[in-house]
């Protein structure tokens, strides 16, 4: 067998443990519960307000289904790692004939494979919602899809800072991250009027360039006003979500490779 | 030239200590060969560097100097791993899978194929004693079972090289000696061997070779029956029927209600003795030759290091 076919099975096997594992625990169904918690409320707060029942449901139901997924992300995928290494279950994997990027890697697969099937579930729990009310639209899977991008997106995040961080230090550090992509693509209009000369402008610019950009992949409100969806958009959100997770993936085994696990 | 299962060079390694305050020296130089074949036994007691020197040659940390060949390759590159079956200490595994689970987990890391995998899997639990356990979330395993499942995970890609870290820890007595048993059989399926332990009455019975560390350095290694006929060996005779003739006086260890009981360095003095003491009618209850036990000889290379 070659080395490429085993470490495919390898990143397979892991995987599909991850995932095990991931619906054998509680904070995913305690997460699910508040997801669909969220749903019911969007229902009920639809009868109170004046205007479109409808987009209310649609609106708070996706921004529900984004943040609760975001949250399994997070919380799920900053243990990826480190709680492998802190209950000692890593010591008997790494001793088998595998290179450690194969661990990482399949460890991010199987939470992405937990994360989209949630994410199906939940979209087609609003899709039965939406029906109800006579506004569904199948916009919502595509509006799924970006959510899947940005989660692709977190989860490196949350990946990377669980290979060399606690999980306390690495939960910080991937909300930070996670406001940052959010905010990021309004700080040039905020923050460079403030600036005096052109050179310092640049250099701002530039950091900002460097900052992770979130909004390239939200499209939740285009879709609750209806707003025609540029041509490109959906190609750009995936280069960019693929090679941004790619970077950090990468990143964490490199720093992952070398370490003692004591 | 047979090429040794592990050949470790003078491996160092530290750690820092607690809050990153101080510096642990735990492998201060350690070289071991294993030949192939047969049971090598890693003995020291608890803090010697037995557990950090397996980690270092699985690959999970990572020494500060000395290098590890595994069958003359060197062990950096992951695939060798395909040859060693390891058990770690005290094993920790995932609680919320049942034992066939993470055996067949364990079986596709190296790449066995289902049908294959299902055979085996069922064949290990069996022979580790699981039978009928395996259905069970590890979570509700008991110490032992999880060792045994630790053990059946270890022997799944049917291994040239087993290392396991204290294989016995954790078992009853019964559970030891199938460990025991299990241990000498692979051997005469003609695998290495190589585990920790400070169980030296385990080790005593099946090794063929031992290496004792203590404080991160091999303080004695070599063929077991040559290590245990090394040091001077000692005879009890114990008889009745006469006084302690006034020659062996001086030999006495304990003398009590006609009963007497004397000790002898040598072999000839022992036929000397004999012979003198069956001339005066005594009447001989037992010869005793005492060896060194393995206890014995780690106890006193404890005792040397302490010196230093
Ligand atoms: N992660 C670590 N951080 C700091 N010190 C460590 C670490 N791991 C081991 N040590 C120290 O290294 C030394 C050797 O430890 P090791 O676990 O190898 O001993 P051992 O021979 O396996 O002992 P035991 O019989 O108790 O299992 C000890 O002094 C221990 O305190
Ligand atoms: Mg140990």
């Amino acid at each position: 067998m070659s080395r490429f076919k085993l470490s495919c099975m390898q990143v397979i096997a892991i995987a599909k443990n991850t995932y095990k594992e991931a619906i054998r625990s509680k904070i995913f169904y305690v997460l699910m519960a508040f997801a669909i918690a969220m749903l019911g409320f969007a229902v009920i707060l639809s009868f109170l307000t004046i205007g479109s029942q409808k987009r209310v449901i649609l609106d708070l139901g996706l921004a529900g289904i984004s943040f609760f997924s975001v949250m399994t992300s997070i919380f799920v995928g900053i243990g990826l790692i480190y709680l492998e290494i802190e209950k000692k279950t890593i010591y008997n994997v790494l001793s088998k004939p595998l290179p450690r990027a194969s661990f990482i890697v399949g460890r991010y697969f199987g939470l992405m494979a937990v994360l989209g099937i949630n994410l199906i579930a939940m979209l087609i729990i609003l899709s039965i919602a939406l029906l109800f009310f006579k506004g569904f639209t199948p916009m919502i899977f595509y509006a799924g899809l970006f959510i899947y991008l940005e989660l692709a997106v977190i989860t490196a995040i949350a990946i990377f800072f669980s290979s060399i961080a606690s999980p306390v230090l690495s939960a910080i550090c991937t909300l930070a991250f996670y406001l940052i992509g959010h905010t990021s693509s309004t700080f040039p209009e905020m923050l460079v009027p403030l600036l005096h000369n052109d050179i310092q402008k640049k250099i701002a610019l530039f950091f900002f360039h460097i900052l992770p950009d979130l909004s390239i992949l939200n499209v939740s409100n285009l879709i609750t006003y209806n707003i025609p969806i540029a041509p490109g958009f959906t190609i750009r959100g995936i280069i960019y979500a693929v090679l941004f997770s790619t970077l950090l993936i990468f990143a964490g085994c490199l720093f992952f490779k070398k370490r003692d696990l004591v | 030239m047979t090429k040794d299962a592990i050949l470790v060079k003078n491996l160092k390694k530290h750690f820092k200590g607690h809050l990153s305050i101080g510096r642990i020296e735990a492998l201060k130089g350690v070289n071991l060969e294993v030949k192939e074949g047969g049971i090598y036994g890693f003995i020291g007691p608890n803090g010697a560097g037995k557990t950090t020197t397996l980690k270092i040659i699985t690959g999970l940390i990572f020494p500060d100097e000395g290098e590890v060949q595994i069958f003359g390759k060197p062990h950096t590159d992951y695939i060798i791993r395909k040859d060693i079956g390891f058990l770690p200490e005290s094993p920790y595994f995932y609680d919320y899978l049942t034992g066939e689970e993470l055996v067949k987990f364990f079986g596709s890391l190296f790449g066995i194929q289902k049908k294959e995998l299902n055979e085996r899997t069922k064949y290990l639990l069996d022979l580790v004693g699981l039978k009928g356990k395996e259905k069970i979330p590890l979570r509700k395993y008991s110490k032992g079972m999880l060792q045994r499942v630790g053990l059946a995970q270890a022997l799944i890609n049917d291994a040239k090289l087993l290392i396991l870290d204290e294989p016995m820890s954790g078992l009853d007595p019964i559970g030891r000696r199938e460990i025991r048993d299990l241990i000498l059989k692979l051997k005469e399926e003609g695998k290495t061997i190589f585990f920790s332990s400070h169980i030296l009455a385990d080790a005593e019975m099946i090794c063929d070779e031992v290496a004792i560390i203590v404080k991160g350095k091999i303080v004695q290694k070599g063929r077991l029956e040559e290590l245990l006929a090394k040091d001077v060996q000692f005879y009890d005779i114990s008889f009745k029927g006469i006084e302690t003739p006034p020659e062996l006086k001086d030999k006495v260890v304990v003398a009590f209600e006609g009963y007497s009981m004397i000790r002898l360095k040598d072999e000839d003095e022992v036929d000397k003795a004999l012979a003198t003491l069956i001339n005066k009618g005594g009447k001989i209850m037992s010869l005793m030759p005492h060896k060194t036990s393995l206890e014995e000889i780690f106890l006193s290379s404890i005792e040397e290091k302490k010196n230093e």
